[in-house]
């Protein structure tokens, strides 16, 4: 098992393919097969799979999660009906849809971390987040983050001070969580576009903090 | 300098690993925004075929199915299930057409 948990560049271990040039030729055949006959017997078409692959890899992701955390941190009534009732609050901002249902936001406080996992499988909101990272689909984050959070989110790269609380979130079908975090310091002036810009992926699944300015 | 135009929209971090992959996730949320299956069955599948991977929070694996395949076969099960086909090889004519 590896013993890092960086995540980023290309030796992040959680990146590693399972499977052989011979293996993956006989899932690519199998994929072909489903797929020729879902679209043979018309009941999917290329172009809706095609579509699919674009709306999720290139318009649905974290830049939406970041418009909902901009907007509790300008709008003290938004952030309350975020708290409140998540998935509303954000389908205000016209986010929703496959998993973005049950959404629930944790806020982070000077006194309260929280960190988000899927222990099960790896639920994870769709909408406001795009595609989860592989790490967060792998077991040793999901499985390490539960036993040692502390430990896991150092080699994240976010060492917590001994005070703060750290509550890990536990995703399932019944709810999705999205972090809330801390509006970094420096930026009383800051406008919601320029806010949106620091608050980055990590951060909102609890993994770091938003940028500083 | 992060800020919007660095957060991985694209995903930096490989999402996929092969392209079946990408084709494999396609089919299974499209199948399932046009209402052939409910997420929370699919959903089902795809946790028993991790857990039958013997999978566990215990027991970390680093070899055997990744995780798109553990989406492949769910989403066969699935769609046997819903009868949408009879059996992933089947030409059998589908209940729904």
């Amino acid at each position: 098992m590896p013993e890092k948990h960086h995540h980023e560049g290309g030796q992040n271990p959680y990146l590693e393919k399972r499977r052989t040039d011979t293996e993956t030729r006989a899932l690519e055949e199998r994929v072909r097969k489903l797929e020729e006959t879902l679209t043979s017997r018309g009941v999917v078409s290329k172009e809706t799979l095609d579509r699919v692959v674009d709306i999720y890899e290139n318009d649905l992701g974290p830049l939406n999660g970041a418009k909902v955390v901009a907007r509790a941190w300008v709008d003290e009534a938004y952030r309350q009906r975020l708290l409140e009732d998540a998935t509303k609050a954000i389908r205000e901002l016209g986010f929703g849809g496959l998993q973005g249902e049950h959404m629930v936001v944790v806020e982070n406080t000077l006194t309260v971390h929280n960190v988000v996992s899927c222990t099960l499988c790896s639920c994870y909101p769709w909408p406001v987040l795009g595609l989860p990272p592989t790490w967060y689909k792998e077991p040793p984050y999901r499985s390490r983050i539960a036993i040692d959070p502390r430990g896991v989110l150092r080699e994240f790269g976010l060492e917590l001070e001994a005070a703060v609380e750290v509550r890990v979130w536990d995703s399932s079908a019944e709810i999705r969580y999205l972090v809330l975090p801390e509006r970094p310091e420096g930026t009383e002036n800051f406008d919601e576009e320029s806010l949106a810009k620091l608050v980055t992926r990590d951060s909102m699944i609890g993994v770091g903090k938003a940028s500083e300015p | 300098m992060s800020g919007i135009e660095a957060l991985p929209r694209r995903s930096g971090e490989l999402a996929f690993h092969d392209e079946w992959e990408r084709r494999v996730f396609a089919l299974g949320v499209a199948l399932c925004e046009q209402g052939e299956f409910d997420w929370d069955d699919f959903r089902k599948h795809l946790v028993s075929s991790i857990a039958e991977n013997g999978e566990t929070l215990e027991t970390v694996k680093s070899e055997g199915p990744g995780y798109y395949e553990h989406w492949l076969t769910a989403l066969e099960k699935t769609l046997v299930e819903q009868r949408v086909f009879v059996s992933p090889e089947s030409l059998c004519r589908s209940e729904k057409s």
